[in-house]
């Protein structure tokens, strides 16, 4: 389990401790399922967020 | 009165859109201090516009079936010189200075506003239960909650205030109160509907869509609303399709995918025979229903979860620094973006691809896939867990497990009403389709509708 408290601390958050406590639970869940993922994404797979350089030069 | 129905006595002179205002503003006097679905009302400029619209159509200029036709947009929707809150307090008082794409071409179809709908704090949340406008009510039910966060939209639509309203839907928020409510509500593919002059939830999730009480009806209010537009940098320009099924339309040898995996486990048993009935129905009127395993939608809501947390939080961080100004349930959602390290975002966006590939395979062998929108009909309000079976699920996840998967991979989906639940609760259907082929989910819906009638697209009680 990751600590939570530490990660808002470390990144000057600024998030009270009980409400850390609250979501806690569910972070560790979505990690708990989210971690097993990332260990297949093949190598040359981009992510689906694009940043198209001739629309940003029209802009 | 649907708005086809509507356009027509529009067009015979057995009505007017003073008329059809008029009504809609009364009804909406009487009945929403009991279901609170709109933020403001727009009485005046809605009359003027209505009076205009009778001036257009009887000079012979028609602007098309939404010509005259009293609307409402979720507030979100940016509207320039009235107020659009996305029910934050944060913006109570924002009034903006232009109009979102939508909002002008609802106005170029001639379509009249008539307000402005309520919704879950900044469209982020399933319940609509909104802490600084009140509860939203479901007219089935005013116990129970309307679905989000186009609750609003969803409540408005169902209890005959408008015909048409707008939602938005980044985890399921147009078809889950669609199901919740009775009404139809159409969700587009990525990119058909431009999302300019919406405050946003998220970056590359978010879809702007009506909720209507027909099939039709959503065909006629997205051939208003779809097309390019350069202003959004997600904006496709792809062809815009005819939509409007025709009346006699045919499902005639079209694959129909009933999922024998994930999408007909953990629900109330209602719901399975609802879906399955109308899977029956569209057999019965010709249409191939194949029996397809999907690929792993827990690890697809999963992806959904971890870009929804990040780029919402990412949208509201600099607002974050006064924590009071947030509900509780929106605030937990914004830590947990918070507390996201950036390596998992990326990584989501990364399985994203991995997984519209999986999934696009599906095509191949099917040209719909029918769902239940939602697991169950509407919970209570202020309900934490529903129990569906042997199992107990939060809310949330229940609400949107069918429906957020969907977003990740951009599809078009619409949820029809499919019946009722043994309290008389409505229950909803989802039709999935390819991206951009939102003319076959809606011939689908229309051949389901007509073939079911009103037994299958209920009226609330209220």
């Amino acid at each position: 389990m990751k600590n939570w408290n530490k990660i808002a601390e470390a990144n000057d958050l600024r998030i009270p401790e009980t409400d850390i406590e609250r979501v806690a639970p569910a972070l560790d869940a979505l990690e708990a399922a989210f971690r097993p993922l990332t260990k297949n994404i093949p190598d040359d797979v981009e992510p689906a967020v694009t940043f198209r350089v001739f629309q940003e030069d029209r802009a | 009165m649907t708005i086809l129905e509507a356009a027509q006595a529009l067009r015979q002179r057995t009505v007017s859109s003073a008329e059809l205002t008029e009504a809609a503003l009364r009804r909406t006097g009487e009945i929403n201090p009991k279901l609170n679905a709109m933020i403001t009302m727009l009485d005046q400029s809605a009359r003027a516009q209505a009076q205009a619209a009778d001036r257009e159509l009887a000079s012979g200029a028609d602007r098309g079936p939404l010509h005259g036709i009293p609307v409402a947009v979720k507030d979100v929707f940016e509207t320039r010189g009235v107020r659009t809150t996305a029910g934050s307090v944060i913006f109570m008082h924002n009034v903006p200075a232009r109009d979102a794409t939508v909002v002008e071409k609802l106005a170029a179809a001639g379509a009249v506003l008539v307000g402005k709908t309520g919704m879950h704090e900044l469209a982020y949340g399933v319940t609509s239960n909104n802490p600084h406008f009140g509860a939203v009510r479901n007219p089935w039910d005013t116990d129970r909650i309307p679905g989000g966060s186009s609750g609003g939209s969803g409540a408005a639509v169902s209890a005959d205030m408008v015909f048409m309203a707008m939602g938005t839907d980044t985890g399921g928020s147009i078809r889950i109160p669609a199901a919740f409510c009775g009404t139809v509500g159409l969700k587009p593919t990525t990119g058909r509907v431009s999302r300019y002059g919406v405050l946003p939830l998220d970056f590359s999730l978010d879809h702007m869509g009506p909720l209507t009480r027909s099939v039709r009806d959503a065909a006629v209010a997205l051939a208003a609303i779809a097309g390019f537009d350069p202003r959004d940098e997600t904006s496709s320009q792809e062809p815009v399709g005819s939509y409007l099924p025709a009346p006699d339309c045919s499902i005639r040898n079209l694959r129909i995918g009933l999922p024998q995996n994930f999408y007909l486990e953990r629900l109330d048993p209602d719901v399975d025979m609802a879906v399955r009935r109308m899977a029956a129905t569209a057999e019965s009127l010709g249409a191939r229903v194949i029996p397809v395993r999907v690929p792993d939608i827990e690890a697809l809501n999963t992806v959904g979860r971890v870009i929804l947390l990040a780029e919402a939080s990412a949208v509201m961080e600099k607002y974050t620094g006064n924590r009071d100004q947030f509900g509780a349930d929106v605030l937990s959602l914004l830590d947990q973006g918070r507390l996201l390290p950036a390596t998992d975002y990326i990584n989501a966006q990364r399985l994203r691809r991995v997984m519209q590939r999986e999934y696009a395979q599906m095509w191949s062998k099917i040209d719909c896939l029918f769902t239940p929108t939602t697991p169950m009909a509407a919970p209570r309000i202020g309900e934490k867990t529903v129990s569906l079976g042997e199992f107990t699920d939060d809310v949330r996840l229940a609400t949107t497990r069918f429906v957020r998967g969907i977003n990740v991979l951009g599809l078009p989906a619409i949820s029809m009403p499919c019946g009722a639940d043994r309290r008389g609760l409505p229950l909803g259907l989802q039709i999935v389709g390819r991206p951009f082929d939102e003319a076959l989910i809606l011939q689908v819906a229309a051949a389901l509708e007509d073939a079911t009638g009103k037994s299958a697209r209920p009226v609330p009680p209220i």
